[in-house]
């Protein structure tokens, strides 16, 4: 893929970037989870792997959480962004170059970043922990290139119309550099105090609600229609979600400050607004399960679809929780718990990997012209996944409730600890399964793009899902 | 492209713009995935008006604030009466306390934010210095071991002073009342932009 980096721009194969992305994308992939397994690990047996700094919880947490969000989230969205654009404008990558060298610049840039992570170098702000030279990296060399991709290629279009997908896709592309430069402000410019800590949850709200939920959904919006062949329910259903993101997903950070002496009639409208993201989850949600009339055998037979549907399914307890947690009636008891944790590996592992896993086994067997090369060991790597993620979920939510308990009726902190310690094994058990899952899954990419049966030209490969 | 306002909730296109709509919708091949001109169903309407009534109803600050001061008064003067001095230990005197004021006007609010007797030690001197200045004890908050004025800010009395009560209404609510009014009518004025949901779009086999 690296002799790409510098050939003429006619001559890359079209598809080439976004293999590039996909591939990046599971192998991050795979290192976020792997050190969320030993991070789980530390948390459930203390002893496990001590006395360096280097692989303290507190070095490594950050990440994890990094890889995950901006290897495996953010490149799968780039993956998807390179071959669903141009499909849906009917033409070609606006830069093929461009696209290949975005890749590579996105795995530097977060090399680096994690490496300073990891090496103690941070900004000590959850969800933008990165020190801010490597916050512009992001925003300059891996968001704007990936945008100006994106918008160009909608701009050449060969349709009148821009299908809901690529809405999105032009709009959180642009969102997450504002969210970057925006979210960072107190870094570049040493805000302090009430500022800097609004901002920061700006920022960690935003990423989520702005980039990460929106790039989702848009895959969802092209997945099914795509696999299954029926129209996308409702184009109005889509203007009602996508303008509902951008208004009622925008507003709430407050909303993770319900605690802070902020004006409370500031806490009072983000926390309407946060109820209010059910809005766009009730939008998208029915739009995509009303797409599936008639060809609901495809949940049971189709990998692709079963990752999508899966995915959407968990939004709804996702958006029950998000809207919901964040009032004033429930937030003061499960604020800083393990509650917290099992919701953000809701949004993260369940609803938004599925969907974005979906669009990677689709990508790369369309991109390759090839066929899954087991499709056994993708119903492995679902089942692992979903029952390592319910697991980890299931289990820190419990632990979560333990806590607020705990933190309410001042149970001491010792007592809560011992209380919570089963969970903390559960939770890496969860945990463990996602990374092995994840590894069958870069085998089974790796063995498809190898050896995986050619697909004839006008078919889709799952199709031949159980054609020998 | 003229905006038609005789049908709003048809549509708000003149029939020059529906047709055009029409035509490209039916001729329009995006990347092999077609949509149709399905209204929002009722159900979903329904389901929508209910999340905004509930995100109103369900944010008012009525659950999940700090204690006020004003509600451990009677604690406080209860530490000096006969039968708590005689318990035989803190946990007994505490549950004395509690027992006395079970079935008063702030039930709800202390057993949601129960304290131990060394907890009460530390506020009372507080709540009777408060007292004593004869400021309103429902303005102060009880935060760990410190009373300390809540950081509401209410209108200002006659003599300067801000009322800090927390209010059950607050100009969050008023901001999000234009705000959701706004979205809605501008989500529906897109989509009334659309042909009438009646027509459906005819889609051929080339798009499978």
């Amino acid at each position: 893929m690296l002799k790409y980096l510098f050939a003429k721009n006619e001559d890359i194969p079209a598809g080439s970037a976004a293999v590039y992305w996909g591939f990046s994308a599971i192998v991050w992939f795979v290192i976020g989870t792997g050190l969320g397994s030993f991070n789980a690990a530390k948390l459930a047996f203390p002893d496990f792997v001590t006395g360096s700094e280097f692989f303290a919880f507190g070095h490594m947490r950050q990440v994890h959480v990094h890889a995950v969000i901006f290897g495996w989230i953010s490149m799968a969205f780039g993956m998807a962004m390179m071959y669903i654009t141009p499909a849906l404008g009917n033409t070609r990558l606006w830069s093929e170059k461009l696209g290949v060298w975005n890749a590579f610049l996105w795995n530097v840039g977060l090399s680096l970043g994690l490496t300073l992570l990891w090496a103690g170098l941070t900004s000590g702000r959850e969800y933008s922990d990165f020190i801010w030279p490597i916050d512009l990296f992001i925003a300059v060399f891996m968001a704007l290139p990936l945008a100006i991709n994106v918008w160009m290629t909608i701009l050449t279009r060969r349709t009148q119309g821009i299908y809901t997908t690529n809405w999105f896709f032009a709009a959180a592309t642009f969102m997450v550099i504002i969210v970057f430069l925006t979210g960072n402000l107190p870094e570049f410019f040493h805000l302090t105090g009430l500022t800097e800590a609004y901002l920061t949850w700006w920022f960690a709200h935003n990423v989520l609600g702005l980039w990460i939920t929106p790039v989702a959904a848009a895959i969802a919006y092209y997945t099914i229609p795509k696999v299954t062949g029926n129209p996308l329910y409702s184009h109005r259903i889509g203007h009602l979600h996508f303008w509902s993101v951008v208004v009622f997903y925008s507003t709430p950070a407050a909303h993770h400050l319900m605690s802070a002496p902020l004006p409370e009639w500031l806490k009072s409208f983000a926390s309407v607004e946060g109820v209010l993201i059910l809005v766009p989850a009730i939008a998208f949600v029915s739009n995509i399960l009303l797409t599936m009339q008639g060809k609901w055998n495809m949940f049971v037979e189709n990998l692709e679809i079963r990752f999508t549907v899966t995915g959407v399914l968990l939004a709804i307890p996702l958006n029950m929780q998000g809207g919901f947690q964040q009032t004033r009636a429930i937030n003061w008891y499960i604020h800083g718990t393990g509650w917290i944790v099992a919701h953000a590996h809701l949004a993260l592992l369940g609803f938004s990997t599925f969907l974005e896993a979906a669009a990677v086994y689709l990508g790369l067997q369309s991109l390759m012209k090839r066929k899954l090369y087991s499709l056994t060991l993708g119903n492995m790597h679902f089942w692992l996944l979903l029952i390592g993620f319910s697991i980890y979920w299931i289990s820190m939510t419990i632990a979560g409730l333990i806590q607020g308990a705990g933190k309410i009726y001042e149970v001491p902190y010792i007592d809560v600890v011992i209380a919570e310690h089963p969970y903390m094994i559960a939770r890496w058990i969860g945990g463990t399964l996602v990374f092995i899952s994840n590894i069958i899954w870069l085998y089974n990419m790796w063995m498809t793009a190898r050896v995986g049966t050619i697909v004839p030209v006008g078919r889709m490969p799952h199709e031949m899902a159980y054609e020998r | 492209m003229a905006w038609v306002m005789d049908q709003p909730l048809v549509t708000l296109s003149d029939t020059a713009k529906v047709e055009k709509d029409k035509v490209l919708w039916e001729a329009e091949d995006l990347g092999g995935i077609t949509e149709d001109n399905n209204r929002v169903p009722v159900p979903i309407v329904w389901l929508l008006l209910l999340t905004v009534l509930t995100a109103f109803a369900i944010t008012f600050p009525l659950w999940g604030q700090r204690p006020n001061a004003a509600i451990y008064v009677d604690y406080v003067k209860a530490m000096d009466e006969p039968d708590v001095k005689a318990a035989k230990n803190d946990a007994d005197a505490m549950a004395r306390i509690v027992a006395k004021y079970r079935s008063g006007p702030n039930q709800a609010l202390l057993e949601r934010h129960p304290l131990t007797m060394d907890d009460l030690r530390q506020i009372a001197p507080q709540i009777k210095a408060l007292e004593k200045e004869g400021v309103d004890l429902r303005e102060y908050n009880v935060v760990g071991p410190d009373v300390v004025l809540a950081n509401f800010e209410g209108n200002y009395r006659a003599d300067g002073t801000r009322i800090r009560l927390q209010p059950w209404w607050d100009k969050g609510y008023t901001i999000d009342i234009f705000y959701v009014i706004a979205f809605f009518l501008g989500v529906t004025m897109t989509i009334k932009r659309l042909p009438p949901s009646t027509w459906q779009p005819v889609h051929g086999h080339e798009h499978k």
